[in-house]
């Protein structure tokens, strides 16, 4: 009997170390991405880290989230206080500067010294380069922002769905038709997401070509543009065309206005277009439409490219046991194959492009409005620190209720930057 | 042998040790770092300062001229006057007649208590939910009991004013109602507890001297209830200072227009979300000075007789 139970504890040990030196074998990655939430890509991500996990038998501590302010700011602070993960989908403009700078992040090139082939399936053009001239991120799916239209709304208001030659001065006036019909012009968050407005009407006072100047004063030209931006903001909001919670809704309410139909106008990016691809009750409502244009601007130009990539960071590629698993695990969500399947309409850097599978209406319906773009220009608000860019978006429910003007919104948010 | 362990004092330091160096570590020494870090100037969580603000006490200058400062703290008190007399005045009441009825008390107790154990992020989302524009619980009432004016269009198209919960008129009600629901349970049952320890003969000698109810409850039960009342009072003023979670999902970054700040969502604000760090703790210094001022004045306020 006691010869039976020391084999027994024997084996139990046997086999408890067996899985010590299993589990030894498998590597847990830390990951964060913008890929959270309601993210249209997100069931994309979800089945690329499955594979992934097959794969190569590691596991992925997945800890995504909706891409705001907020969580950029917590990322930095992740950073700051050494909690950073292993491997993080994230902007690769300004707000990687902290941590780039901090040495934080391991380059491209350090990267292919070890691994050669490491993104060698992508453009280097195409790739970001941090300030000090050196590549650090592997890039996704671009993005686009353009104007999302509820078809449904301005057939019943007997508006046309807006072309590349869209102007203020008609938008304006169908925006006063929609509104007098019992439905909302535009749906937008003055308090929660004013930034997709603020770019384009911060374009239609200026130019794509100068699009990226950010303002050193208020006086110069740039910041007069941001100006006139504000002012356009408190011309629509005084029109009545924002919901008329605007000053208190979420993205969320005010997205679901244009969703359930009440709302004629959004301007959003390309991730929205997964939302109402699971969301519309009939995708055949909406289209992919043009912001109207004014002064030196054509509605064909818009805001995009490529702004977030897979960053390695130095505390992963200093531990042996992770620096592989961290290659791998950029290496097969930036593979040909993995990219076809977050692209619909975006822009790739991918050299031998992405092969996308066939295209829904709405997807369509964006593809056809890109094939009229003209020019496109990145997002100013990717050029400036987090600390104006949240001043600046905070004080336009100040500035259109009159409590601020829009010089000294401007002159705050220039003293922060 | 008992005598020898009041004598000798190293076991009992020995458990005292790890408790108090646990307080120091997390509690007392980051609370002095934050008090020197408000003269510094700090530009993100973890970051290094990057010398002495210029002037050196600059944040304590704009804690007393900022005006959303002033709002926060506006609110905050408004907050705390409503804990008061709202969550701890209504967990009274309560307390009072679940202690007068015989058959189901434990019931009430439970049923009380309950909001307690919610997460405050699932009672901010389920109170957005309530207090929603367009469709919300309350607004639906509103329209099927005609309290909305809505007007049909010549398209057919039916348009309703629905009542903004969270505009200027009506953000104080909203942000305060779902914070006084969750915490009645709380002081009820402390309530309820101090009065189990009420010795029941007291009531029965008044009883037999023919004092009614009402009398019994004015001249024995609060009366005896009154250190329990204190604890609860101190214990609201200095939770309401730290009201976070429900304000921050239900109004965000001071909705509406900057007036629905709270000291603690506009330290979180400002401190996460603005990367002004040291601001951030000179509004934590704030609350921290308010609790103390405003626990010791309801400490000597509501102190229970010597009589007693």
């Amino acid at each position: 009997m006691k010869k039976t139970l020391a084999l027994l504890l024997a084996l139990v040990m046997v086999l408890s170390l067996g899985t010590v030196a299993f589990a030894a074998d498998s590597v847990t990655l830390n990951v964060v991405t913008s890929y959270g939430g309601d993210d249209g890509n997100r069931a994309n991500f979800e089945a690329a880290v499955k594979a992934y996990e097959a794969s190569t038998g590691n596991k992925v501590n997945d800890g995504s989230a909706t891409s705001n302010e907020e969580w950029k700011a917590k990322i930095l602070t992740d950073f700051e206080t050494g909690s950073e993960p292993d491997v993080l989908f994230f902007f690769t403009n300004a707000d990687a500067e902290p941590f780039v700078t901090a040495g934080k992040v391991v380059s491209v090139d350090e990267i292919r010294a070890e691994y050669p082939d490491y993104a060698t399936n992508m453009k280097s053009s195409m790739m970001a380069v941090a300030s000090d001239g050196k590549q650090y991120s592997v890039p996704s799916s671009g993005y686009w922002e353009n104007m999302f239209v509820n078809k449904a709304v301005l057939a019943d208001c007997g508006i046309e769905v807006p072309g590349p030659d869209y102007t203020w001065d008609q938008f304006l006036s169908d925006c006063a038709v929609i509104k007098e019909a019992g439905y909302t012009p535009i749906a937008c968050s003055l308090v929660e997401v004013p930034h997709y407005w603020f770019e384009f009407l911060v374009m239609n006072n200026g130019t794509v070509e100068n699009q990226l100047d950010v303002p050193a004063s208020v006086d110069d030209a740039a910041g007069q543009k941001w100006v006139a931006a504000l002012e356009d903001f408190k011309a629509l909001y005084e029109a009545g065309f924002f919901p008329a919670n605007t000053l208190t809704a979420s993205d969320a309410e005010t997205v679901e206005l244009f969703n359930a139909g009440e709302a004629a106008f959004l301007i959003d990016g390309s991730w929205k277009v997964g939302y109402f691809t699971a969301n519309a009750a009939d995708l055949n409502d909406f289209a992919i439409s043009y912001v109207p244009a004014k002064g030196e601007r054509s509605a064909s130009e818009a805001i995009g490219g490529i702004s977030m990539g897979y960053f390695i960071t130095r505390k992963a590629w200093d531990d042996p046991a992770k620096r592989e698993a961290a290659v791998e695990f950029v290496s097969q969500l930036t593979s040909d194959e993995v990219l076809s399947t977050f692209v619909t309409t975006e822009v790739t850097a991918l050299v031998n492009g992405a092969s996308p599978a066939g295209l829904n209406v709405l997807q369509q319906s964006a593809a056809d409005a890109n094939a009229s773009i003209t020019a496109i220009s990145g997002a100013v608000q990717d050029t400036i620190t987090s600390e104006a860019k949240g001043d600046l978006f905070g004080n336009i429910q100040n500035v259109v209720t009159g409590k601020m003007s829009p010089e000294d919104a401007v002159a705050s948010a220039i003293a922060l930057n | 042998m008992n005598s020898m362990i009041y004598k000798k004092k190293t076991p009992l330091l020995v458990f005292l040790i790890p408790a108090f160096a646990f307080l120091f570590v997390f509690l007392y020494y980051p609370f002095c770092q934050n008090i020197l870090n408000t003269f510094l100037n700090i530009g993100g969580l973890g970051r290094g300062a990057e010398g002495v603000n210029e002037p050196w006490y600059e944040n304590y200058r704009r804690l007393f001229t900022d005006p959303y400062m002033r709002t926060a703290l506006k609110n905050t008190m408004l907050l705390i006057v409503c804990t008061v007399v709202f969550q701890v005045g209504i967990a009274l009441i309560l307390a009072l007649l679940v202690d007068t009825i015989r058959v189901g008390a434990q019931f009430f107790r439970t049923v009380y208590f309950f909001p307690i154990v919610i997460s405050a992020t699932a009672l901010g989302l389920m109170f957005n939910l309530i207090f929603l524009y367009k469709g919300g619980m309350v607004n639906q009432l509103l329209l099927s009991l005609g309290k909305l004016p809505y007007e049909v269009r010549p398209n057919g198209k039916m348009i309703v004013e629905w009542l903004d919960w969270k505009d200027q008129a009506h953000f104080l009600f909203t942000m305060f109602l779902p914070v006084m629901w969750q915490y009645v349970g709380f002081y009820f049952v402390i309530l309820v507890t101090g009065l189990n320890n009420i010795p029941q003969d007291l009531y029965e000698a008044a009883a037999l001297d023919g004092a009614d109810g009402f009398r019994r409850t004015r001249y024995i039960t609060l009366p005896l209830l009154c250190n329990v009342l204190c604890t609860c009072l101190v214990l609201a003023i200095t939770g309401a200072l730290k009201v976070f979670d429900l304000p921050w999902v239900m109004f965000g970054a001071g909705i509406p227009e900057n007036l629905g700040w709270l000291t603690g969502t506009y330290m979180y604000d400002q401190t996460f979300n603005r990367m002004n760090v040291d601001y951030g703790s000179t509004i934590a210094v704030l609350i921290v000075v308010l609790g103390v001022v405003l626990s010791n004045v309801a400490n000597r306020v509501f102190r229970p007789s010597e009589d007693l």
